[in-house]
């Protein structure tokens, strides 16, 4: 069907996205290697659905290239590329049946009625909604809707999945239980996963490639592990929540340690890595709250508040 | 709304309830004077008291006695009626299809659809009669009176069609292309059968605005009467309620119709909307 | 390969033009064009003279026929308006069941979409000397003579055009009033707005629209009108439109089209005037 239909591997280069005059994704360039969990993570307005439509088809980049499984997909209808899509409110057609809902791909491939509601119902016993075959979507819960917005884009056997926030419309403890639940499929299936969300927990426990974005563009894009423990900017240090994040300028530098002076007086001694500040210039630093040690402590002056 | 603290209704809602019976009464009950009197007995004339009850007046429509050419303006009234519906509903579609892009033009087009709404229609009839005499061609029912009737019921269907796509979640359609369709199979198996409420709603509006339509008919219909220029004749000469029958007949005749539109867009949406029902069921299971 | 969209709506949106140009656009010219035409006995003569436009400015009769259309206007606007604004404010409002104000609204709609001619006819019955209300009244023995104003007076021609047009009155107000937002009336009555003044401050402003769209119809509808008049007022009274179809049954075509392009200049006035007041844009395409 598609250009090298095992390889979900995708790349981004340089791609930009203007809707007139505001830009959407600044020349954004990302490495998603075949068969990973890749989460867009990042406020409303930061660029990630869009990001996410341009690998799907539906929108095309400004300027840029997107590349799937090594091949440019520039003009390819989304079936072509290997991509399909699970939309934030699921969009399922509501005339349709379950199984119509889910055999509709096969239905525009051209496939007759008998083989394609055969191949619908399998994707539904595997998902557990076999049952609900005949039902429309009005009459399915939340959890049981998503369920059949997955099937019905599995079916296709796409090499590269992408979720538009799909767990938002879900209440907490669905949620909860989902996440386990996609992670496991996605592993289980072994293509690449997209999938955008504004919840850090979330993006957190799926992903196994973290991007955190703002206004356009990827302040930092690693594993959660790496982001938690050494986030690049102020801004993913933030974002990701559960730090403290200081600033200061720098007073002075002695073997491998700077002392800042913070706003309000406070002097801090902060070891440095690789970094090699000038002596004026304002430094951030985050510290994790649970690395953080009470040990003994001098009021040395009452700080003024601000 | 606005409940007593006890969770009443406060007086205005009677008052109101009771002015709305009385707009209600008011709309139906002369309607109603016509459909009793349509059973007048032989003799009876054209008020009450009723002179015994029959269907007399109703045979001698069928007979055609004193009614003219009933029978055939009837048949006349429901093929025009037909070609109007078939004409309004694929023109106003199409068209409505057309209004979600910008094109060169769309504002004319709109603004002349309007023009053509509020134009009293024996302006239309007029102007379409002057067209046909001027090019020395004879006004036809199935000819110039459709077209007039077509500039009363096209910018109708095209605004209910305004309405209807304008609220249709786009999503459906992305769905569509994701899963693989192509633009006509996108139009053709999830627009179309989403909007079928509204395509039914435009094709009721073009039955029901050309069966009863008659100013802009009554200079455009040629030699042989529709069935509303058939009552018009009747009703400057009435002298017996053979007319009141015509109007019992042709009232059923719109009812059943609007009953078939409005009980299956009732049916299509009823199967569409949420159930809160099924919801609390399958909490379980998922 | 692919077809540039533009020409793709250009192509759904043409068979709506075409069939609005040749039996709109096209005729409304012909009759403005025929306006300056000279006539003899039985035909018309292309020219160019202004004598027919100079004969309608000319002529007392013009002045007593529109003012006739526009006091109807005017009385069934003022109407109508109150009517349309109590029913639609009670079912949007009052009735707190989305099954039973959809029911409601139908029970008020659906005899607008039967025979005009048949509903305007059922009144005669009704409101004759010998008549169900005249009898109903003597009956009751509330009054020993019966009433002769009833039928085939203006009075009779107002009852019939309130009971014709309401309608257009009602759904758009309902229209917009359905879209206010309950929280701002809630906040309303927290403010310690009384119900009078939630109506006059917060509801009635945001039906500006409404109100606007069904004042426009209205006036469309009762300025064109030409058979209610002449059948309820019995003859006696003429409006602009029904003299001017008098003029086109015996033949003369262009002081009728003259005096069709005067009205149609006079309406759109009247319509623009409203427009300048209230955008009803929104709401038509919204």
């Amino acid at each position: 069907m598609a250009l090298d239909s095992k390889n979900g591997a995708i790349e981004l280069v340089s791609v930009t996205k203007r809707f007139g005059d505001m830009v959407a994704v600044d020349s954004v360039s990302l490495s998603v290697p075949h068969g990973a969990y890749c989460c867009l993570l990042g406020p409303s307005g930061c660029g990630k659905t869009t990001i996410l439509r341009m690998i799907a088809g539906h929108e095309t980049p400004t300027q840029g290239e997107i590349r799937i499984g090594g091949a440019s997909v520039a003009g390819e209808t989304p079936l072509r590329r290997g991509t399909a899509m699970m939309f934030q409110a699921y969009a399922l057609f509501p005339h349709l049946s379950v199984l119509d809902n889910v055999a509709f791909s096969l239905k525009m491939r051209g496939l007759d009625r008998a083989e394609r509601q055969k191949e619908a119902r399998e994707l539904l016993s595997k998902v557990r909604l076999d049952h609900f075959a005949d039902r429309l979507p009005a009459q399915l819960s939340g959890g049981q809707q998503q369920r059949v917005a997955l099937a019905r884009a599995l079916i296709t056997n796409p090499r590269v999945l992408l979720l538009d926030e799909p767990l938002s419309a879900l209440d907490e403890y669905l949620r909860l239980r989902m996440r386990g639940e996609l992670r496991r499929m996605q592993k289980q299936l072994g293509i690449t996963f997209v999938h955008v969300t504004h919840t850090q927990l979330e993006a957190i426990a799926v992903a196994d490639i973290l991007v955190v974005m703002d206004q356009g563009r990827i302040e930092q894009a690693a594993s959660p592990n790496t982001i938690y423990n050494t986030p690049r900017t102020a801004y993913v240090a933030r974002f990701i929540g559960g730090q403290n994040v200081l600033s200061g300028k720098v007073e002075g530098v002695a073997d491998g340690t700077a002392t800042l002076r913070a706003a309000g007086g406070a002097r801090l001694t902060v070891p440095l890595g690789s970094a090699k500040p000038q002596p004026g210039s304002q430094l951030y630093l985050s510290i994790r709250r649970d690395r953080i040690d009470i040990d003994g402590f001098r009021v040395a002056r009452t700080l003024s508040p601000r | 709304m606005h409940d007593t603290a006890d969770g009443g209704r406060p007086w205005t809602f009677y008052a109101l309830a009771a002015f709305f019976a009385l707009f209600v009464l008011f709309l139906y009950g002369p309607m109603i004077v016509i459909y009793v009197l349509s059973f007048q007995g032989p003799n009876g004339g054209l008020t009450f008291p009723l002179n015994g009850v029959s269907l007399h007046w109703f045979d001698a429509l069928i007979k055609q006695e004193r009614t003219g050419d009933i029978a055939g303006a009837f048949q006349r009234s429901i093929g025009l009626a037909a070609l109007v519906t078939v004409l309004t509903v694929l023109f106003s579609v199409m068209a409505g299809l057309a209004f979600r892009r910008r094109f060169a033009g769309a504002g004319l087009v709109f603004y002349m659809a309007i023009a053509s709404l509020i134009m009293p229609g024996l302006f239309v009839s007029l102007g379409i009669g002057l067209v046909f005499q001027m090019l020395d061609l004879s006004t036809t029912w199935y000819g110039s009176a459709l077209g007039a009737q077509l500039t009363w019921t096209l910018p109708y269907g095209l605004l209910i069609m305004f309405a209807v796509l304008g609220r249709f979640n786009r999503a459906y359609e992305e769905a569509a292309s994701d899963l693989g369709a192509t633009n006509w199979q996108r139009l053709q198996h999830v627009t179309l059968p989403i909007v079928l409420p509204g395509i039914i709603g435009v094709a009721l509006f073009g039955f029901t605005l050309s069966y009863d339509e008659f100013p802009r008919t009554v200079l455009t219909s040629g030699s042989s009467n529709t069935l509303p220029l058939e009552i018009w004749a009747m009703t400057t000469d009435v002298t017996s309620p053979a007319l009141f029958a015509v109007g019992t007949v042709t009232t059923v005749i719109s009812f059943i119709v609007i009953g078939l539109a409005l009980t299956s867009i009732a049916l299509i949406e009823r199967r569409r909307v949420r159930r809160a029902v099924s919801v609390g069921k399958s909490a379980t299971v998922s | 390969m692919k077809i540039n969209q533009q020409t793709v709506s250009w192509l759904q949106v043409a068979p709506l033009t075409l069939v609005l140009l040749v039996f709109f656009g096209i005729p409304m010219v012909l009759v403005a064009v025929v306006s300056f035409f000279d006539y003899g006995r039985l035909q018309i003569i292309p020219a160019f003279i202004f004598d027919n436009y100079l004969e309608l400015f000319q002529s007392n009769l013009t002045l007593r026929l529109y003012a006739t259309a526009i006091k109807y206007t005017v009385i069934v606007w003022a109407i109508t308006l109150v009517i349309g604004f109590t029913v639609a404010y009670f079912l949007v409002f009052h009735v707190r069941s989305l099954t039973v104000k959809i029911g409601l609204f139908l029970i008020c709609t659906v005899p607008f979409w039967t025979s005009n001619i048949i509903r305007m006819i059922s009144w005669i019955p009704f409101l004759g000397l010998h008549g169900v209300f005249n009898s109903g009244l003597i009956g009751l023995g509330i009054i020993h003579q019966p009433l002769f104003f009833l039928l085939f007076s203006d009075f009779a021609v107002i009852v019939a055009y309130v009971h014709l047009n309401t309608l257009f009155m009602i759904v758009p107000i309902f229209n917009s009033m359905a879209r206010i937002d309950p929280g701002v009336i809630e906040a309303a009555y927290d403010a310690g707005a009384s119900r009078w003044r939630v109506i006059t401050e917060v509801v009635l402003p945001l039906s500006k629209t409404g109100i606007a769209l069904g004042s426009i119809f209205i006036i469309t509808l009762v300025m064109g009108d030409f058979f209610v008049v002449k059948i309820m007022s019995g003859g006696q009274s003429a409006t602009v439109v029904s003299a001017l179809s008098t003029e086109i049954a015996s033949l003369q075509y262009p002081p009728a089209a003259a005096s069709a392009v005067v009205l149609v200049l006079v309406v759109a006035l009247m319509v623009s005037a409203i427009l300048r007041l209230v955008d009803v844009r929104r709401e038509l395409t919204g």
